[in-house]
C-alpha cells in the first residue's frame, strides 16, 4: 500500500527532489511490504462511482431528484480539461453520503431543498429545472446562494450544504484529487519554498 | 511479546507492575526493563501491533466508504463523545474507545468530553506530538499566586531528564534561548514556508516581547543513528499521524519505547486486562499488586509486584485509585489527604483568529508539515496583567486555502473550479493554548450507583473553566487581532468559543504532587506519600498545568521516577 504512482512523485522536479524520490523509494521498499493488508479490505468498500444513475433511484433520492442533483453538481463543477462533477457521479456520492453520514433531519432538509428549488423554477419559468436554459439555471443558483429573491435563507442553507458536499465528492475522488489537483501520497518531507509554478496546481491535501 | 494472559502464573511476583501502555507506561516499561527489572505491563485494551494494525494508513480518500467521514449510526451508537475530537475520522476511529463501553456522568449544568484511546499504546498513537519543556515560571506559579499547592520540584530537577528522554525520542525544533521555554536537545526543525518567514521577521520587529518559532515536535526530521536502531525512519510529511505511522517517524509506544523494552526479555504484556483496583496490604503498608478483570471473559485475577506504577492516564489512574478501598484508605488508596480526584485541569484553547494575507500568489510549499508555528507565552512574565493570572501561547500557520475552504467563498462554475486549481489565497490562523488554574472544586469522584459493564463504578465529573480562563481567552482573541492588524493582514476574524473541558485532551492534576502529605497525594518523586511502593507518573501527578503541551514533561517525570524507584529498591527501602 505504500507504493505511489511514480508519475505523481514527479510534480516538483528539482535536484533535491531526485534524492528525495530515491529516499522515498528506498523507504517504500523497506516498509512497504509491512503495511497492513487489511487496508486493502477497507479500500474495497469505498463508494464506487456509477456509470449512469439517470432513471435510477438512489439510496435516499428518487430518480427525478438524482437527475436534478446531477445537473446542480455539474453547474457547480463543470467540465474543463477534467470531467464535471456529474461525470464523476458526485450526485450518486452525495446520495450515498446523505444516507449513511447524516441524521434524518439533515436528510429531510436536503431533500426539501432540492424539491423547493424545482418548485421555484416552475413558478418562475413554467418549466422544470432540467428544461430551462443554462442562464436561467445559473440565475436561480446565484439567487439561492445569496438567499435573495425568489429564494430565501432556507435555500441559502441548502445551497451551502450542496456546495460543501459537491466539493467533498469531487476533490476526494481519484480524478479530482490526482488529476484536477496535485497529489502526493508520500511527500517525503516538507519544503517551505516551492514556487507555485513548480507544483502547477493546488494540492488536494494541504 | 503479548503473553496470553491465562499463561501468566498468578503466583509470580514481578519486580514492577505498570498499569497502562501509553506515553508514560511505555517509558516506565523501557526504563525498568533496561535496568533489569522483571516487568509486567497491564493494558485494559486490545493489542495493537506496529504497522500491522494501522489499518487506516495508506488508504486513499476515494477508497474510503464515506471519504473519511464516519457513518452516522456508528457515531451515534459507539462514538458520540469521541467524535468531538479533531483527530477522529474513518481512518483513526479504531484507536478511540467505544463510548458505549465507557460511560461516565457529569453534574447538572456541567460538561466534560472524555477522549480516550484504550489499546496497547494508548493515546501515544493519537497524540499531537508537540513537545515543550517547562521552566521555573511554571514550577513557581502556584506558590506565587496561591492557586494550587507548591510544586516540590524545580526546573533543575527535571533538566537532565528532559535531556535524557529527548535524545531517545527525537525532538525537532530550533534553539531559541527563550527563558520561559528552555531549549530541548533538538534534531533539525521543520521549515517555515516563505510567507511565514516574512511574518516572523515582521512580527519580531514589531514586538520585542514575542517570537515566532517552529513548533517543537516528536518527529524524526533527520533521524540519528540511535533512532534508526530503534527501527524508525524519517518523517515523510504526510501529516496523517493518528492513522499510525509505519515509518515510525513520530514517537509512540509502538515505534519507540515498547521495542526497547522488548529487546531486554524482561517485559511481559497483559492486554485486555482491566485493572479494577490496587491491592493494599494493611500489615506491610504496601501495594502488593493489582486486581484485574479480563476485558473479554470478565474473569478476575490478581497480579503481584514489588512496585506498582500507575500510568493509566490521568483519569484512568484516578478511577483505579478511588476504587482501591481498604480499611486504611476507605476513600481510595493513598488518599489520606482527601485531594485525590480534585484539582482537575485541562488546557483552554477557546480563542483564536484567522485572516487573509494579501499577495504571494507565486509561492507555495510541498509536503504536509505535521507541526505548526508557535508564539511562546508573552503575558505575565515581566508585566502583570490586571485581568488574568498566568498565560497562553499561540499556535498557528500560514497556508493557501485548500478546496475544502471554498464552500465559504461565493460562486460556482468554471471560474470557481479554476480558482481552486490555481491555489487559494494565503491565510494565517492562530489559536491560543492557555493555562488553567488548579481549583479544588474541579473534580471527579466515583458515582454512587452507576457502574460500567465490568462492574467498575463510573467516574462522575464536576468541572468547568473559571473566569480566569475566560478573561484570558478574551485577551488572546484581542491580542491576536491586534497582531494581525499590525502585520497588515486583511479580513481579520478573532473569536472566542465555549468548548467544554476535555477536548484539549490535556487533563491533569487529580493525584497531585506536593510537599505536604496532608494536601497532596504524591511527593516530588511521583511516590505516594501514604504508600511508598506506589507511584503515579501520568498527568494525574501535575500540581498545575502550565501552558505548554504536557507529554514531554510526563516522559521526563516518568524516567526520573523509575530511576528513583530502582535506587530505592536496591537500597532495600521498597
Amino acid at each position: 500500500m505504500m507504493k505511489t504512482k511514480s508519475d505523481s512523485q514527479q510534480q516538483v522536479p528539482s535536484q533535491a527532489d531526485l534524492s528525495r524520490r530515491s529516499l522515498v523509494k528506498g523507504l517504500a521498499l523497506m516498509f512497504g511490504g509491512l503495511l497492513p493488508a487489511s487496508s486493502l479490505a477497507l479500500a474495497a468498500q469505498g463508494y464506487q462511482g456509477q456509470a449512469d444513475t439517470l432513471n435510477r433511484a438512489g439510496h435516499l433520492l428518487s430518480a427525478k431528484q438524482l437527475t436534478l442533483l446531477k445537473r446542480l453538481v455539474d453547474l457547480i463543477i463543470p467540465a474543463t480539461d477534467t470531467p464535471s462533477a456529474g461525470a464523476l457521479d458526485v450526485h450518486g456520492f452525495i446520495d450515498n453520503q446523505l444516507k449513511h453520514c447524516f441524521d434524518k433531519n439533515s436528510q429531510n432538509l436536503f431533500i426539501a431543498g432540492l424539491d423547493k428549488l424545482e418548485r421555484i423554477c416552475r413558478q418562475m419559468n413554467g418549466q422544470a429545472f432540467s428544461e430551462v436554459n443554462t442562464d436561467a439555471q445559473v440565475a436561480l443558483l446565484v439567487a439561492a446562494e445569496a438567499g435573495g429573491k425568489p429564494c430565501n435563507v432556507d435555500d441559502k442553507a441548502f445551497f451551502y450544504q450542496l456546495k460543501t458536499l459537491t466539493l467533498l465528492g469531487y476533490y476526494t475522488s481519484e480524478v479530482g484529487a490526482t488529476e484536477e489537483l496535485s497529489y502526493l501520497a508520500i511527500p517525503g518531507g516538507y519544503r517551505g519554498d516551492v514556487p507555485f509554478a513548480q507544483v502547477g496546481k493546488a494540492w488536494s491535501l494541504n | 511479546m503479548t503473553t496470553n494472559i491465562d499463561n501468566i502464573p498468578s503466583s509470580e511476583i514481578y519486580d514492577v507492575i505498570i498499569v497502562g501502555s501509553g506515553i508514560t507506561g511505555g517509558w516506565a516499561a523501557k526504563e525498568f526493563c533496561e535496568k533489569g527489572l522483571k516487568t509486567l505491563m497491564v493494558e485494559r485494551g486490545r493489542p495493537v501491533e506496529h504497522r500491522k494494525d494501522y489499518i487506516g494508513e495508506g488508504v486513499k480518500t476515494w477508497q474510503q466508504p464515506y471519504r473519511g467521514k464516519v457513518a452516522q449510526n456508528l457515531v451515534e451508537t459507539q462514538h458520540h463523545v469521541q467524535q468531538q475530537c479533531y483527530a477522529f475520522n474513518d481512518s483513526t476511529k479504531h484507536f478511540f474507545n467505544n463510548d458505549q463501553d465507557y460511560p461516565y456522568s457529569t453534574s447538572e449544568g456541567t460538561k466534560f468530553s472524555w477522549i480516550r484511546g484504550n489499546q496497547l499504546g494508548g493515546k501515544s498513537l493519537l497524540w499531537h506530538r508537540q513537545s515543550y519543556r517547562w521552566s521555573d515560571l511554571d514550577f513557581e506559579a502556584n506558590s506565587k499566586d496561591g492557586f494550587g499547592t507548591e510544586w516540590p520540584i524545580r526546573y533543575k530537577d527535571l533538566e537532565p531528564w528532559y535531556d535524557y528522554v529527548e535524545t531517545h525520542v527525537g525532538i525537532s525544533g530550533s534553539k531559541e534561548g527563550i527563558p520561559q521555554l528552555p531549549d530541548s536537545q533538538f534534531i533539525e526543525a521543520f521549515e517555515f514556508n516563505s510567507v511565514e518567514k516574512r511574518i516572523k521577521e515582521n512580527l519580531e520587529k514589531i514586538y520585542d516581547d514575542r517570537k515566532l518559532i517552529m513548533g517543537r515536535c516528536a518527529h524524526l526530521t533527520k533521524p540519528a543513528e540511535h533512532h534508526v536502531k530503534q527501527g524508525r525512519g524519517p518523517c515523510m510529511a504526510r501529516n496523517e499521524c493518528q492513522k499510525g505511522c509505519s515509518f515510525g517517524a513520530y514517537f509512540s509506544t509502538q515505534s519507540s519505547t515498547l521495542p526497547a523494552a522488548q529487546k531486554t526479555d524482561n517485559l511481559t504484556v497483559a492486554t485486555n486486562s482491566i485493572v479494577h483496583s490496587v491491592i493494599y496490604d494493611e500489615k506491610s503498608k504496601r501495594a502488593t499488586g493489582v486486581r484485574v478483570i479480563d476485558c473479554e471473559t470478565m474473569a478476575t485475577r490478581e497480579y503481584y509486584g514489588k512496585i506498582v506504577f500507575l500510568c493509566a492516564s490521568t483519569l484512568g489512574t484516578t478511577q483505579i485509585m478511588l476504587n482501591s478501598v481498604s480499611k486504611t484508605f476507605p476513600n481510595g488508596i493513598a488518599n489520606s489527604s482527601g485531594v485525590l480526584g480534585h484539582y482537575l485541569t485541562d488546557h483552554c484553547y477557546n480563542a483564536g483568529a484567522t485572516a487573509d494575507i494579501p499577495g504571494f500568489e507565486d509561492e507555495y510549499y510541498s509536503g504536509r508539515r505535521p507541526t505548526s508555528l508557535y508564539i511562546p507565552r508573552f503575558q505575565n512574565i515581566l508585566d502583570k496583567n490586571p485581568k488574568f493570572l498566568r498565560g497562553y501561547a499561540f499556535s498557528g500557520e500560514a497556508y493557501r486555502e485548500p478546496w475544502w475552504e471554498f464552500n465559504n467563498k461565493p460562486g460556482f462554475g468554471v471560474d470557481f473550479k479554476n480558482n481552486i486549481k490555481q491555489g487559494g489565497g494565503w491565510k494565517f490562523r492562530v489559536h491560543a493554548s492557555g493555562e488553567m488554574l488548579p481549583r479544588y472544586e474541579n473534580s471527579v469522584k466515583l458515582h454512587a450507583t452507576k457502574k460500567d459493564k465490568w462492574g467498575i463504578p463510573q467516574l462522575h465529573f464536576n468541572c468547568g473553566y473559571s473566569e480566569n480562563e475566560k478573561s484570558m481567552m478574551e485577551h488572546a482573541a484581542q491580542s491576536a487581532a491586534e497582531m494581525f492588524k499590525a502585520l497588515g493582514f486583511k479580513n481579520i476574524h478573532a473569536y472566542t468559543k465555549d468548548d467544554p473541558m476535555g477536548l484539549v485532551i490535556h487533563e491533569m492534576g487529580t493525584a497531585r504532587m506536593g510537599l505536604d502529605p496532608e494536601t497532596s497525594v504524591l511527593n516530588g518523586n511521583n511516590q505516594c506519600h501514604d504508600v511508598a511502593n506506589l507511584f503515579v507518573t501520568d498527568g494525574a501527578c501535575m500540581a498545575s498545568s502550565a501552558w505548554q503541551n504536557p507529554s514531554l514533561t510526563y516522559m521526563a517525570l516518568t524516567a526520573r521516577a523509575c530511576d528513583f524507584a530502582v535506587k530505592e529498591l536496591k537500597a532495600g527501602r521498597l
